[in-house]
C-alpha cells in the first residue's frame, strides 16, 4: 500500500457548513456552561450599553428643530391641495361620485370593472363610512401625485446617471425594509400633529415602489429600440420621453399600481395619529370600544376601496381592450340626471345606515360564539402559548412549570435533553450528515434556553456563521457588526424579543404555506381555491388583519402571532407553488420516461428545481412578517414594535429612530442571508 | 482627392475595447507592441479587457453594398456600431464622408444621424406604442418636420417596401416579415445617404428571408445608398454584396470580391466558409479567362465575361478546345479552356 491510500482524516473532510454549525454549537455550549461564573456571558450588562438611543435622540432632534421651518412651511402649503381635495371628494353627491367611478371602471375593464366600482363604492355608501372614506381616499389622491412625481424623478435619475444607481438602489432596499411606524415619529416632530404627517408618510412609502419600477421599466427597454431611437437623430430628452418611458409603460403601470397601494396602506397606518376623521381612525376607535361589529364594518370599506383601486390600476399594466367611450358618457349622464331629479329627495351619505343591523348582529352573533365556544377558543390559545410559544421564548427551563405542564423543570432534565441532542448529532454525524446533526443538536439547545434567553455571544457567531455559509467572509462581517451596534445601543432584549415572534411565525408560515403551496401545486383544483384567498389577503391594508383575530382573541401575543401568520404566509404559498409548477416541461418529460412516479418526481426532480424560488418565498415572508410585527404592536406584542409604537405615543424621535432601526437591521440580515443561500442553490443548478 | 472618389465611410485601425479603463490600456498596448496590432490585442486579454474590433481598416465606396460577414461574437455588430457611432471607439477613424466622426460632439452626431445615415436592426428595434406610420415617421419627428410633411413622406417609404394598408396598424399585429419592411421604412425615411443594416433578414423565415432579401436587391438598385450590411450566413453575403469583409474573433482577414472570396480564400477560416457554397452559381467567368486571344477551337458557345461558371460549363459540356469568351459590348476579350471550368468546380477535400 502506498501513502496514496492513507485515508484523509476526518475533520479535513468537514465542509463550510458543518464546519461553521460545530464552531456554532461549541459557543453555545461554552456560553452556557461558563455562565454561572461569568454571568457576563448570557444577557449583555447593563453597565456596557451606550445611549445611543438618547444620542440619535439629541442629534435627530437638533437635525428636525433646523430643518422645521421648511417642513412647517410645506406643511401649511400641502394644506390647500388636501383641502381642496377633501372638498371635492365630499362636496359631491354621492350619486356622481359612484357614476364617475362605475364610467372609469367600464373604460378601464369593461362590465366586470363597472360593477366593481358600482358594487364597492354601493357597500361603502350603505356602511354610512362614505365621508370617512372620501376623507382618506382625498389622502391618498394628493399623496399618490407627490409619490409618483418623486418616485418617477428618482427613477429617471438613477437611470441617466448610472454612477448613482447602485447607491439608489441601496437606499430603496433599506426604506422597504423600514418598519411603516418608524416613518411616522420623525415626520410628526418635523410637521406637527396633523394629516400632512400621514400624507407626507404615505408619499414617501409609495414613491420606492414607483422609483423601482420605473428603473426596471427603463432597463428592460430592448437595446435595439433605445438605439433605434438614436439613430432616429432624437436627442437625449426625446429619446427618453417619446421612445424609452412609452416603451416601458407596462412595467411604469406596474409602479403606479404598487404606489397606489402603499399609499393606502400607509394613510390608513397613519390614522393612529389620529386628528383626521378617517376610515383607519373609525377602525381604530370602533376597536378600542370593542364594537367589533362596527370595526369589521369600517375594515370592509378599506377593503373594498383597497380592491377597487388595486384591480382598477393593475388592468393598466396589462394589455386592455378598448371599450365603448359611449358607454362611459351614458354612465356619466345617467349619474348626473339621477343627481339632478332626486338630490332632494336623497338621504345624505352621513345618514345611511343600512349596515347598522349587519354589524349589531356581527356583534352579538360574535358574542354568542365566543360563549358557545369560548372554552374551546380558550383552549386552542392556552395550548399554543404555553406549550408552544412560551417555551420558545423563555425557553424549556422557565416555560415547563407545575401549573401548565404538570410538572417542573429540573437540571437533570436539561441534562437528559442535550445528552439526547448530542447523541443525535453523533449518530447522524455517523450517517454521514454531520452538519444535520450538529443543526438538530443548536436547535434543541435553543428551545432548552429560550430565544430571548440566548447567550449574546452564541447569537453573533450563530448569524456570523450563517452569513458566511450565505455569503462569504463580508456578509459575516457586516451581519456581525449590525448585530453588534443594537447590542451596545441597548435594544438586545427587545430585538430578542422581536425575533421570536417573526421566528415561530415565520416557521408556521413556512410549514403551512408551503404544504399549501405544495398541495397548490399537484392539485389545480386546490390553486382554484386558495388563489382567489391568496389575492385577497395581498390586496388587504396591514391593519385590517388585526380586527377579525381581535374578535376572537383578544390583545395578546396570541392575537399578533395569528395576524402575523394571516399576512406572511401568502408569498410562501405562491412561491412554493410557483417554483414546483415551474419546472421545464422537458425535465419533467424525462423523468417520466425514466419511470419515476409523481412522488418521486416531486421529491427528486421538482423540489430541487424549485428550491431557490421557495427560498425567495420564505424571504418576503420573513420580510412581511417583519413589517407586520410592528402594527400588531397595536394589539399587543413586546419588543421593537412595541418600542417604535410607544415612541409614536411620546412623540420620543430618538427611540422611534433607534427602535426602527433595530427592526430594519434585524430584517436586512435575514434578507441578505436567505438571499444568499438562494443565490448559493440558483448557482448549483446553473441557472 | 476629388469630390468623386471620396469613400462614403473610411474605417482606419479602429479599435474597440471593452472593460474599465479601456482607453488608456489600448495606447499603452500598441505603444508597447509598435503598432502589432496582434501582440496589443493578447496584451488587453491579459488584462482582463475585451478587444471586440482590433485594427479594423476598409473603405465603403459610394454607392457600394459592403457586407460584413462572421461568426456571432467575431465582433461584426460592435463594428457596424462602432461606425454608426452607437459605441464611442477606442482607437483609430471612422470617416463618414470625409469627415471624422470619433469624439464628435453629440449634437454633430444627432445632426449627422437626422440628415446622412439610416439603420436597420436584426430584432427590428420598432417602437411599441407607434403605429406603423409613427414609426416610419419617427425621425422626421425628432428634426420638428410638419405632421402633414411626415405623414406623406412616410406613406412614400410605406409603400416603397410594400405594406400599403398597414399604416394604422401596431409593431405586435404584424408578422415578423412585415416587422423588418417597418423598419426598413424607418430608417429610409429621411432618405439617408448611408445605410447600416445589422443582420436585417436573420431573425425571418428562410422563405420570407429569400424574398425581403430580393426587394432588397430591388430597392437599392433604385435609390443606390451606401451600404454596410452585416451578416452571418455566407449564402447572403455573396448574394447581395459588391464587397464582402470577412471577421474572426474581432479581426478582420479577408476583403474581397465575392468571387475573390470563393476563389482565393486567404486562409482556413475562410475556405471553411466556402466550402459549402456551389462555386458555380457565385463566380463568374472572368476569374478563370486567360486574356488575349492565342489559339482557339473552332467552337464559340457564346461565353461572356460575366457568366457564372455553372451556366459556362452547361455551354462547354461537349467541348475540348479552347473557347472565346466575349465582354458586354461583344469583343473578344481572351479564352477559356473548358477543362479549367470543371476545376474551378473542384469541391476542396482538404
Amino acid at each position: 500500500m502506498s501513502a496514496v491510500d492513507i485515508p484523509v482524516p476526518r475533520a479535513a473532510r468537514l465542509t463550510v457548513g458543518t464546519k461553521a454549525a460545530l464552531i456554532t454549537a461549541l459557543v453555545g455550549a461554552l456560553c452556557l456552561a461558563l455562565e454561572p461564573v461569568a454571568p457576563w456571558l448570557g444577557a449583555w450588562p447593563k453597565a456596557w450599553v451606550l445611549p445611543a438611543t438618547d444620542w440619535v435622540g439629541t442629534v435627530m432632534t437638533a437635525f428636525l428643530a433646523w430643518f422645521k421651518p421648511v417642513a412647517r412651511l410645506f406643511s401649511a402649503v400641502m394644506v390647500y391641495p388636501m383641502d381642496a381635495a377633501n372638498w371635492i371628494l365630499n362636496a359631491t353627491p354621492w350619486p356622481l361620485v359612484i357614476g364617475i367611478v362605475t364610467a372609469l371602471g367600464w373604460y378601464l375593464g369593461g362590465a366586470a370593472m363597472a360593477a366593481l366600482g358600482l358594487g364597492g363604492l354601493g357597500f361603502v355608501l350603505a356602511s354610512g363610512y362614505w365621508h370617512e372614506g372620501m376623507n382618506t381616499l382625498a389622502l391618498v389622491a394628493v399623496s399618490v401625485p407627490l409619490a409618483l412625481l418623486v418616485g418617477g424623478a428618482i427613477g429617471i435619475l438613477a437611470n441617466e446617471v448610472p454612477r448613482i444607481r447602485a447607491a439608489v438602489q441601496a437606499v430603496l432596499d433599506i426604506m422597504q425594509t423600514v418598519p411603516t411606524f418608524a416613518y411616522l415619529t420623525p415626520l410628526l416632530a418635523l410637521f406637527g400633529f396633523g394629516p400632512v404627517v400621514g400624507l407626507i408618510a404615505s408619499a414617501i412609502y409609495a414613491a420606492p415602489p414607483m422609483a423601482r419600477n420605473v428603473m426596471l421599466g427603463l432597463e428592460r427597454v430592448e437595446a435595439e429600440v433605445k438605439e433605434a431611437a438614436i439613430m432616429s437623430g432624437g436627442t437625449r430628452m426625446q429619446q427618453l420621453f417619446q421612445v424609452e418611458i412609452p416603451s416601458a409603460s407596462r412595467q411604469i403601470m406596474v409602479g403606479f399600481n404598487q404606489c397606489l397601494m402603499a399609499a393606502l396602506s400607509m394613510v390608513i397606518i397613519a390614522a393612529v395619529i389620529g386628528g383626521f376623521n378617517d376610515i383607519g381612525w373609525e377602525v381604530l376607535l370602533t376597536m378600542r370600544k370593542a364594537q367589533f361589529g362596527a370595526a369589521l364594518l369600517a375594515g370592509m370599506v378599506i377593503v373594498a376601496f383597497a380592491v377597487i383601486i388595486d384591480r382598477m390600476s393593475a388592468v393598466l399594466a396589462t394589455e386592455r381592450k378598448r371599450h365603448d367611450i359611449r358607454v362611459v358618457w351614458g354612465l356619466l349622464g345617467l349619474a348626473l340626471a339621477f343627481t339632478l331629479v332626486f338630490w332632494t329627495r336623497l338621504p345624505a351619505a352621513s345618514e345611511l345606515t343600512l349596515l347598522d343591523p349587519v354589524a349589531v348582529s356581527l356583534d352579538q352573533g360574535l358574542t354568542r360564539f365566543t360563549q358557545a365556544n369560548g372554552a374551546a377558543l380558550d383552549a386552542l390559545k392556552n395550548n399554543t402559548l404555553y406549550y408552544v410559544l412560551l417555551p420558545l421564548r423563555i425557553g424549556l427551563d422557565q416555560a415547563v412549570l407545575p401549573f401548565t405542564w404538570g410538572f417542573s423543570w429540573t437540571p437533570q432534565m436539561s441534562g437528559a435533553l442535550f445528552a439526547l441532542g448530542a447523541v443525535l448529532a453523533l449518530g447522524m454525524a455517523w450517517a454521514g450528515r454531520p452538519t444535520a446533526g450538529l443543526t438538530a443538536l443548536i436547535g434543541l439547545g435553543m428551545i432548552e434556553t429560550g430565544i430571548t434567553n440566548l447567550p449574546w455571544p452564541f447569537v453573533l457567531t450563530g448569524a456570523a456563521a450563517l452569513g458566511y455559509v450565505a455569503g462569504g467572509r463580508r456578509l459575516a462581517l457586516m451581519v456581525v457588526i449590525l448585530l453588534g451596534t443594537i447590542l451596545v445601543s441597548g435594544l438586545w432584549d427587545r430585538a430578542l424579543l422581536s425575533l421570536y415572534l417573526c421566528g415561530a411565525s415565520v416557521f408556521a408560515c413556512a410549514v403551512l404555506g408551503g404544504a399549501i403551496g405544495v398541495a397548490s401545486a399537484v392539485w389545480s383544483p386546490v390553486w382554484g381555491v386558495v388563489r382567489p384567498i391568496c389575492d385577497m389577503l395581498q390586496t388587504i391594508p396591514l391593519f385590517v388583519f388585526l380586527i377579525p383575530v381581535l374578535m376572537v382573541f383578544q390583545i395578546g401575543e396570541f392575537s399578533a402571532f395569528l395576524a402575523i401568520c394571516a399576512y406572511a404566509i401568502v408569498p410562501m404559498i405562491r412561491y412554493t407553488r410557483h417554483g414546483l409548477v415551474d419546472t421545464p416541461d422537458e425535465m419533467m418529460e424525462a423523468a417520466i420516461s425514466s419511470g419515476a412516479t409523481d412522488w418521486q418526481i416531486l421529491r427528486d426532480v421538482r423540489a430541487p428545481y424549485a428550491a431557490p424560488t421557495i427560498l425567495l418565498g420564505l424571504n418576503q415572508t420573513i420580510l412581511y412578517a417583519f413589517s407586520m410585527l410592528v402594527i400588531a404592536a397595536l394589539i399587543g406584542t413586546t419588543g421593537l414594535g412595541q418600542s417604535i409604537y410607544l415612541a409614536l405615543g411620546q412623540a420620543d424621535v430618538g427611540l422611534g429612530i433607534s427602535a426602527g432601526a433595530a427592526m430594519a437591521i434585524l430584517a436586512l440580515i435575514a434578507d441578505r442571508l436567505v438571499q444568499g443561500f438562494a443565490e448559493e442553490r440558483r448557482k448549483a443548478l446553473g441557472l | 482627392m476629388t469630390e468623386a472618389t471620396t469613400p462614403a465611410i473610411t474605417c482606419q485601425n479602429l479599435w474597440q475595447v471593452f472593460g474599465p479603463g479601456a482607453n488608456d490600456a489600448l495606447v499603452e498596448a500598441l505603444a508597447r507592441s509598435g503598432g502589432d496590432a496582434e501582440a496589443a490585442a493578447a496584451e488587453l486579454r491579459g488584462k482582463g479587457l475585451i478587444p471586440a474590433v482590433q485594427d479594423a481598416s476598409f473603405e465603403v465606396r459610394e454607392g457600394e453594398l459592403f457586407v460584413i460577414m462572421g461568426l456571432s461574437g467575431s465582433g461584426k455588430s460592435t463594428l457596424i456600431r462602432c461606425i454608426s457611432q452607437l459605441l464611442p471607439g477606442t482607437g483609430g477613424e471612422i470617416r463618414i464622408e470625409g469627415d471624422n466622426v470619433v469624439g464628435a460632439s453629440k449634437q454633430k452626431l444627432t445632426d449627422l444621424r437626422r440628415r446622412k445615415l439610416g439603420m436597420v436592426f436584426q430584432h427590428f428595434g420598432l417602437f411599441p406604442h407607434m403605429t406603423v406610420a409613427e414609426n416610419v415617421a419617427y425621425p422626421l419627428k425628432v428634426q420638428g418636420v410638419g405632421r402633414k410633411e411626415r405623414r406623406a413622406r412616410a406613406q412614400e417609404v410605406i409603400s416603397l417596401v410594400g405594406l400599403d394598408g398597414r399604416e394604422d396598424s401596431f409593431p405586435r399585429q404584424l408578422s415578423g416579415g412585415q416587422r423588418q419592411r417597418v423598419g426598413i421604412a424607418r430608417s429610409l425615411a429621411v432618405n439617408p445617404d448611408i445605410w447600416f443594416l445589422d443582420e436585417p433578414f436573420s431573425a425571418l423565415d428562410p422563405l420570407i428571408r429569400r424574398q425581403l432579401q430580393d426587394e432588397f436587391l430591388r430597392i437599392q438598385a433604385t435609390l443606390k445608398k451606401s451600404i454596410v450590411f452585416i451578416t452571418h450566413d455566407i449564402a447572403e453575403a455573396l448574394k447581395l454584396a459588391d464587397r464582402i469583409a470577412i471577421m474572426r474573433d474581432g479581426r478582420i482577414v479577408q476583403i474581397g470580391t465575392p468571387t475573390e472570396i470563393v476563389l482565393n480564400p486567404v486562409d482556413d477560416y475562410v475556405r471553411e466558409f466556402s466550402k459549402d457554397v456551389a462555386k458555380g452559381r457565385h463566380a463568374k467567368v472572368a476569374s478563370v479567362m486567360r486574356t488575349g486571344a492565342e489559339e482557339q477551337g473552332p467552337d464559340d458557345p457564346g461565353l461572356t465575361t460575366g457568366m457564372t461558371l455553372d451556366t459556362a460549363l452547361a455551354r462547354c459540356m461537349q467541348l475540348y478546345q479552347p473557347v472565346p469568351v466575349r465582354d458586354a459590348s461583344g469583343a473578344i476579350v481572351g479564352t477559356v479552356q473548358p477543362s479549367d471550368l470543371a476545376a474551378a468546380l473542384q469541391v476542396d477535400d482538404t
